[in-house]
């Protein structure tokens, strides 16, 4: 199990190594700042499967689309996590 | 309504250059982009032809990620030389912006690089066939993935056509290009076409026993169009931009001219989708002219499709000399970089236009030997000095299509 700031740091480290995004803010609205869209969306939910180390079920997924920030990110791959444990 | 077509923007990625300086001193020294094929652990072993038209130039991949993460390398080139045409053609973000100018630009299938690593992860096994196929990887692939990039990262809002006929793509492109600014729907396009390094290419046209395989150990001295000892075409990779503008717009507003479209003809053989057809050649040639308001004497020089193989040029010089007998310079240019199938249209109006501007005919490199089937036209076997007003640019693609462009050089 990852500790919040442990999926903090690994998420700004994806959006930096992936997405060239740069240090955002965590209430930054992603894709009115970052031009974050929804193939990114697509991308980065590949890249949180890694992370978590398994496949993350469809209808799950559906529910990031509409996330925006990177706090909101944080969140929802801890409750994932929390989820799947 | 019936407009003037002029082109205020050009540019090219090639084998023997990627800027027009050296495109032109490649031209006028002889120099062959030809170059031994790159190893592919896919096909590489099962390829009879070992060459293969390369670009040298590094790329700049200088755009932002935002456009980036839709591009395979067909867009990169793509992108590229849009950027460097529209730059050159100097039109205001406002117009380019404005709905006012379109986009005709296609390549042969896309993305092969993307679309082979794509199905590399289907054929692969596993559990899970679709893991690992990334949100962008269908934008980066598909058939327009050329035209709908180039619209996007310029901003570009008007009409998108986007041909992907092989080898008459771009010239398609500059065609239907010409059509809508000459017939009031857009008051400019930008046009063209590109493809990307690809070896299942190689293998379509070898299992045909359609590419070239005794000078593989000397890439430079093929393709050699019309010559006595040609053996197929070379494919080659590159890329081409024009952009198209309604006269009375380009003199407003002070544009320097490159040339002028004249007129455009596409047809189809309307039979087999390989053999080239002297009668369908002919057909559009006619129509070409006729398009163009000129008659066959008014032209200087036809830039041939000329690919190198036995059937393809001696048909084609046979059509060619129907129209035209002698009086015209005949040059096939793909023996000096092979055939960069979707974008060779486009390259060739480029080289075209640059003959025009140079008063000077390059000779059609690797053509030593004038096959007698092809000796109905006049071929430069030297560089010829010469006023050039008037060009014919002449492209053939399997399906039976042929097109034909008329260009005239800046006054």
């Amino acid at each position: 199990m990852l500790e919040k700031k442990e999926i903090e740091k690994a998420i700004l480290r994806i959006l930096n190594d992936q997405f060239e995004i740069s240090n955002p803010g965590m209430d930054d609205d992603l894709r009115e700042k970052h031009k974050f869209d929804s193939i990114d969306g697509i991308e980065l939910l590949a890249e949180v499967e890694e992370l978590l180390g398994f496949e993350i079920n469809q209808e799950v997924k559906k529910e990031a689309l509409e996330i925006r920030t990177v706090r909101q990110i944080v969140d929802w791959v801890e409750k994932v996590q929390s989820e799947h444990s | 309504m019936e407009r003037r077509v002029v082109i205020t923007g050009a540019s090219a990625i090639t084998p023997i250059g990627a800027t027009p300086q050296n495109i032109w001193d490649s031209l006028l020294h002889g120099r062959s982009g030809v170059k031994s094929i790159k190893d592919d652990p896919l096909l590489g072993k099962h390829l009879r032809s070992r060459v293969f038209g390369t670009v040298t130039d590094e790329l700049v991949y200088d755009f932002e990620r935002h456009y980036r993460k839709t591009m395979g390398p067909v867009s990169y080139y793509a992108c590229q030389v849009a950027k460097k045409a529209l730059e050159q053609a100097g039109l205001e973000e406002k117009f380019v912006n404005s709905g006012k100018m379109g986009v005709a630009f296609g390549s042969t299938h896309g993305s092969p690089s993307v679309q082979r690593s794509i199905y590399e992860k289907f054929f692969k096994g596993g559990d899970n066939k679709l893991k690992g196929i990334g949100g962008a990887d269908y934008l980066k692939s598909m058939v327009h993935t050329t035209a709908a990039n180039v619209a996007r990262m310029f901003g570009i809002t008007g009409r998108i056509i986007s041909s992907c006929t092989a080898c008459t793509t771009s010239a398609q492109s500059i065609g239907y290009g010409f059509e809508s600014v000459k017939f009031g729907m857009q008051d400019a396009m930008l046009c063209g076409g590109a493809d990307e390094y690809d070896t299942t290419t190689v293998a379509v046209f070898d299992n045909l026993l359609a590419c070239s395989t005794s000078f593989n150990d000397t890439p430079e001295k093929t393709p050699r169009p019309f010559d006595t000892k040609r053996d197929g075409l070379v494919v080659a990779e590159g890329a081409g931009a024009v952009v198209l503008e309604e006269f009375e717009h380009a003199k407003a507003r002070g544009a320097v001219i490159l040339g002028e479209v004249l007129g455009f003809a596409c047809g189809n053989n309307g039979d087999s989708l390989i053999m080239p057809d002297a009668v369908g050649i002919e057909r559009t040639i006619r129509a070409g002219l006729l398009s163009a308001g000129i008659g066959p004497e008014q032209v200087d020089l036809v830039t041939a499709h000329a690919t190198g193989t036995k059937l393809g040029d001696a048909t084609e010089a046979m059509a060619t000399a129907a129209i035209y007998g002698k009086k015209p310079w005949v040059i096939g240019l793909k023996g000096y970089m092979g055939h960069s199938m979707g974008s060779c249209g486009v390259i060739e109006t480029i080289c075209s236009l640059m003959m025009m501007e140079h008063s000077t005919v390059v000779p059609t490199l690797n053509l030593e030997n004038i096959d007698p089937r092809c000796d109905g036209i006049k071929h430069p076997m030297e560089i010829v000095n010469t006023e050039i007003k008037t060009a014919a640019v002449q492209n053939f693609a399997f399906g039976g299509v042929n097109t034909c462009l008329l260009l005239q050089g800046p006054d």
